[in-house]
C-alpha cells in the first residue's frame, strides 16, 4: 500500500542518544551504593525510554508515542514518591543510605558480598529492630530495664 | 560485525572513549588520592561527540544541527557526571540538567507539550523531593559509600557491550518504516495533474465496496489538522483511544500517594 523507507539520520541519532541515556542509567544503578542515587539512575533509564517512544511516534506519524510517554511520566512520579518513602523507612533502621547494609535480603544460597571498605557500619545494627510486635494479650509482663526510656503512652512497644 | 567496525569507526571509537572516561570518573574511594576529574570529562565528552557523529551526517539546517548537538551533549554528559558524582546533592543537580537536555530533544522531536510537562514534573517536583530527602538523611555531606562505587569494571563493560550491540543493529539493519504522511503527499503530487476531471460515478450495477476495516487507535493518527505533538491531537489520543488507561493512571497515582503516606515513618515512631 505504501512504500517502506529506512530511518533517516535524525531519527537514528535520536534513538542512539536514547540508548545512551538508558545505558548510563543502568551503569549508575549497578555501580552506585547510595539508595537515592539508585532511584535517580532508574529515572534516567526512564528518560531514555521516553525519548525512544517520542522518536517512534514521530517516525510513525501518530500520537501514541507521546501518549505512552505521558503514562511513563505518571508512573515515574508514583515511583519517585513511593521510593523516597521506602528510602526514609530504611534509613530509620540503619541510619545510613548504603545499599550493602541490606544484603541480608539476598537469596539464601548466594554468597555474602565482599565488604571492602572499613568505614560505615558493616551490617544491620540488629536483626530484630523494627519488627512489628504482636498485640498485647494476657498479663502485662514485668518491664525490663531496656525499656526505661520507652514511650510512656505506648508501653507495649519497645524503643526502636 | 567486522564490516560495521570498518564502516563506522566513529561509533566504536566513541563508545571506547566514553567507557574509559566513565571508568576514570567513577569514585574509587582511595583516601587522599582523588583523581582529577577533568581528563575523564574530556574523554567522556569526546566519546559522546564521536558516538553521535557515528549516526552520519545529512543535509539539514545549521540551526537544528546546533540545537541537536547542544541538547544531546548536555543530556549525555550531565548523565555521565550524575552517575559518577561523589556528592548526592550534585548528582541530583546534574540529573536536573540531564532532564533539561532530554526535554530539548523532545522539542526537536516535535513534542513541545511533553517537554514542558517533563520539566514541570521532574525539575519542579521530583528533584526538589529528592533534595529534601538527601538533606534530611545526609546532613554531613558525602558519606563513605558515596566515595566508593562497586563492581565498576563489569558494569561498565557489560553495559557498553549492550549499547554497542544496539547501535550496531540500528546502523547495519536499518528499520524500514511506513511513512503515511510522506506517501500521501507524494500520491497527491502525482495525481494532481490528472485530478482536474471528476472521478467517474460508480455504475449502479457495481458491487457495493466493503466497508473500510476498523483500525484500532484511530484517533491517534496524525492528520493535517492535528500534526504529531499538537495539543489537540495529543488530547484526542489520550481522551479518545486511551481514556481507560488515563483513568487507570489516575488510580495508580491515588494508590501511590496513599501507599507513600502509609510507608513513611510516623511522628510517634520517632524522628529520623
Amino acid at each position: 500500500m505504501s512504500e517502506m523507507t529506512p530511518l533517516n539520520y535524525e531519527e537514528l541519532r535520536s534513538l542512539m542518544v536514547a540508548a545512551g541515556l538508558f545505558v548510563l542509567g543502568a551503569i549508575g544503578f549497578l555501580t552506585r551504593r547510595n539508595l537515592i542515587l539508585l532511584v535517580l539512575s532508574a529515572e534516567l533509564m526512564l528518560h531514555g525510554v521516553s525519548l525512544s517512544l517520542v522518536t517512534f511516534g514521530k517516525i510513525h506519524q501518530n500520537q501514541e508515542g507521546q501518549a505512552f510517554t505521558i503514562f511513563v511520566l505518571t508512573v515515574a512520579a508514583c515511583e519517585a514518591g513511593l521510593a523516597l518513602s521506602l528510602v526514609l523507612a530504611l534509613y530509620r533502621q540503619t541510619h545510613s543510605l548504603d545499599i550493602r547494609l541490606w544484603s541480608e535480603l539476598r537469596e539464601f544460597d548466594t554468597p555474602v558480598p565482599v565488604m571492602a571498605d572499613a568505614d560505615g557500619p558493616q551490617s544491620l545494627p540488629s536483626a530484630y529492630d523494627g519488627i512489628p510486635l504482636l498485640t498485647p494479650a494476657g498479663r502485662q509482663p514485668r518491664e525490663l530495664p531496656r525499656t526505661v526510656n520507652a514511650d510512656p503512652k505506648r508501653p507495649d512497644r519497645t524503643p526502636v | 560485525m567486522n564490516e560495521w567496525m570498518q564502516q563506522h569507526p566513529a561509533s566504536i571509537g566513541g563508545l571506547v572513549l566514553w567507557a574509559i572516561g566513565l571508568l576514570w570518573l567513577m569514585p574509587s574511594g582511595k583516601p587522599g588520592k582523588s583523581r582529577p576529574g577533568l581528563p575523564g570529562i574530556i574523554l567522556a565528552a569526546a566519546g559522546v561527540l564521536a558516538f553521535c557523529l557515528g549516526a552520519g551526517r545529512g543535509i539539514d539546517t545549521l540551526q537544528s544541527e546546533v540545537m541537536f548537538w547542544t541538547f544531546a551533549l548536555t543530556a549525555l554528559l550531565c548523565a555521565a557526571l550524575m552517575i559518577t558524582s561523589k556528592n548526592p546533592v550534585y548528582g541530583a543537580l546534574w540529573f536536573a540538567l540531564a532532564t533539561l537536555g532530554t526535554c530539548g530533544l523532545f522539542m526537536l522531536q516535535s513534542a513541545p507539550f511533553l517537554a514542558a510537562a517533563t520539566i514541570i514534573v521532574y525539575a519542579g517536583a521530583v528533584i526538589v523531593t529528592f533534595l529534601f530527602v538527601i538533606m534530611l538523611a545526609q546532613q554531613s555531606g558525602a558519606a563513605g559509600y558515596d566515595r566508593r562505587a562497586q563492581l565498576v569494571v563489569p558494569a561498565v563493560l557489560s553495559s557498553f557491550v549492550l549499547l554497542g550491540v544496539v547501535v550496531q543493529q540500528l546502523q547495519t539493519n536499518p528499520l524500514k518504516v511506513e511513512r503515511p504522511g510522506i506517501v500521501a503527499a507524494e500520491k497527491q503530487s502525482t495525481t494532481k495533474g490528472s485530478a482536474t476531471s471528476p472521478p467517474p460515478l460508480p455504475s449502479p450495477d457495481a458491487p457495493i465496496p466493503p466497508p473500510p476495516p476498523v483500525i484500532p487507535a484511530m484517533l491517534s493518527k496524525a492528520t493535517p489538522e492535528t500534526p504529531v505533538g499538537s495539543m489537540k491531537g495529543l488530547g484526542r489520543s489520550l481522551f479518545g483511544d486511551y481514556l481507560f488507561a488515563v483513568e487507570l493512571a489516575g488510580t495508580i497515582l491515588l494508590v501511590a500517594s496513599i501507599g507513600a503516606i502509609a510507608i513513611a515513618p510516623r511522628r510517634e515512631e520517632g524522628a529520623l
